[in-house]
């Protein structure tokens, strides 16, 4: 049976790309994109260039609105309460109903949130989407006090961008370094400490209590230090949105279950991005993806699968992140058995490669390593052997050994 | 399309001035345009010239990582196709601009400011 219609719930990065590489491939049925924001839009501004006012709406637009009219592809304004898997298609909160050949769930994660007392208090500030970086923006002027939770990822970028606007920002994680599954000990230790340049405090921490004072928020810490503040941000992670799917019956465990074609336990229900995870062959379930990169892999598969085009490869996974002026960079896996190699610049380590132990490289990440990590790529994805002799030469351009 | 904005060709060296798969910043003061530009020489031999600076955020294209025919940023690897400049992958939304290399006899010729035309 040919498809005639297709449905993507969420307009997020992942979304976007299964419609955009649909249409690429040559998929000229209905095609509509389900979300509350309308124009899809990109999120790692969110805390960077969108936060410092540096980028504005069009700016992060994943493509120019006239895109959509181009392509045929349209944007249903609403929010999906109910996935209807028997007559297949989806019940929007102001009561429409949106009916189709296939489904694509592409709905994302939420800000997870801190599960003590206070941590669900209406005033605890998150970031996900571009309503939440504008209340942050706002409330980001010069001098006030920003105490972020979690200095993964975006809490420290945050913290990055609020120092910028001028804010005192207090950073707390209970780990020290935080960040060490992403780019090894050294690095992360090296990044952690471009907090303190930049003025930022950094507490080694649990918080155990938010309270709302007359002017702002108080944090009490397990040690029993309190800490005041006038905003709070918790950047702990995410949970995947798969509430939607959960009552519809479809499995899942952390994430949407899905197979190497990005299709859930119903046949004609797919999941990407963020909220997806991939169960494979054999039933074990690998981690879920929460990167760009990935949301776009997973996206572009999906397009593929539901076409019944060949599979696009995709390579070892990657991220970046962006912050106090320099640019890091991850790819491949940090944490399996095996060996680090560092390089450095004079003291300082730019980069780590993660090797197994038969020589093969597994991960790779770097501080402002140009194209390291690019290469380092290559080399996972190809199986080079690279001596680590060589890795750890900051003489030798690591170009030149992934050819 | 961008007419009568050229400005004169400039001399930049001989065809084996790059490796292939190589790049060069071009400096204004070079070029005598506004904005830097970057020379690519394809890993297929064949030069090309994009506005340096990745129309996503700011990082230089001629930093970047050649494959073939085209250019992937170094800093989030958007890839735009050398010979016309076209974005060809996200966060990036928008086209590089191209300028017009000529290759004449074995000398680099780059009309700053003027567009490629695809041949
Ligand atoms: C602030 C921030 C900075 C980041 N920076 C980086 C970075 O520097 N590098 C990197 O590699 N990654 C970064 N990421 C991660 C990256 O942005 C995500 O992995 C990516 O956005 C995931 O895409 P997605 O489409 O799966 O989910 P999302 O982008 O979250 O999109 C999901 C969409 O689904 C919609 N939705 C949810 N429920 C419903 C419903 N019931 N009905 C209709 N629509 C619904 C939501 O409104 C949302 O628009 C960052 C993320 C954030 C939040
Ligand atoms: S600056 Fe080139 S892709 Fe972001």
């Amino acid at each position: 049976m040919s498809i005639e219609s297709i449905l993507v719930i969420g307009g997020g990065l992942a979304g976007f790309t299964v419609a955009q590489n649909l249409r690429a491939r040559g998929y000229a049925g209905a095609l509509s994109i389900i979300d509350p924001a309308g124009i899809p839009y990109d999120r790692p501004p969110l805390s960077k260039a969108y936060l410092l006012g540096q980028k504005d709406t069009a700016g992060i637009a994943l493509a120019p609105a006239e895109w959509y009219a181009e392509h045929r592809v349209e944007l249903i304004r609403g929010t999906v309460r109910k996935l209807d898997t028997e007559y297949l298609g989806v019940e929007l909160a102001d009561g429409r109903r949106v009916h189709a050949d296939r489904l694509v769930l592409a709905t994302g994660g939420s800000p997870r949130p801190l599960p003590i007392p206070g941590g669900d208090l209406e005033t605890v500030l998150a970031l996900r989407n571009k309503e939440d970086a504008d209340v942050l923006r706002e409330k980001t002027t010069p001098g006030m006090r920003l105490v972020i939770v979690g200095a993964g990822l975006i809490g420290a970028e945050v913290a990055s961008s609020a120092r910028t606007l001028g804010a005192e920002v207090t950073l707390i994680d209970p780990v020290d370094p935080p960040l060490v599954p992403a780019v090894g000990q050294a690095l992360a230790r090296r990044l952690h400490a471009m907090h303190l340049d930049a003025g930022i405090t950094l507490v080694h921490g649990t918080p155990v209590d938010i309270s709302k004072t007359t002017h702002g928020h108080s944090l009490i810490l397990d040690d029993g230090r309190s800490i005041d503040c006038d905003e709070v941000l918790v950047g702990i992670g995410i949970v995947p949105n798969t509430a939607l799917a959960q009552a519809a019956g479809l499995e899942t465990e952390n994430g949407m279950l899905v197979d190497e074609n990005q299709r859930t336990s119903n046949p004609l229900i797919y999941a990407v991005g963020d909220m997806a995870r991939t169960r494979n062959p054999d039933g074990s379930l690998e981690r879920r993806g929460e990167h760009w990169e990935y949301a776009m892999n997973t996206g572009a598969t999906a397009a593929a699968a539901i076409l019944e085009q060949e599979l696009p490869v995709h390579g070892a996974s990657w991220f970046w992140s962006d912050r106090h002026g320099t640019h890091v960079e991850g790819v491949g896996d940090m944490n399996g058995v095996g060996a680090t190699v560092l390089r450095l610049a004079g003291e300082d380590p730019i980069a780590a490669f993660h090797l197994a132990e038969d020589g093969r490289m597994l991960g790779a990440a770097s501080i402002d390593g140009g194209l390291t990590i690019r290469a380092a790529r290559r080399i996972i994805d190809r199986g080079i052997i690279v001596p680590p002799e060589s890795l750890a030469d900051p003489g030798i351009a690591l170009k030149k050994l992934a050819r | 399309m961008r007419e009568g904005t050229g400005l004169p060709a400039v001399d930049l060296g001989t065809t084996e001035m790059l490796e292939p798969g190589t790049a060069l910043l071009i400096p204004t003061e070079t070029s005598g345009y506004q904005e830097d530009i970057g020379l690519f020489r394809a890993e297929t031999g064949s030069y090309y010239a994009l506005d340096d600076e990745c129309p996503h955020e700011v990082a230089s294209l001629s930093e970047g990582w050649i494959e073939g025919e085209e250019i992937e940023c170094p800093l989030h690897s958007s890839r735009f196709c050398l010979p016309d400049g076209r974005v060809l992958c996200l966060p990036a939304v928008r086209d590089a601009r191209t300028h017009r290399i000529e290759v004449r006899e074995d000398r680099v010729l780059l009309y700053p400011g003027t567009a490629a035309t695809r041949t």
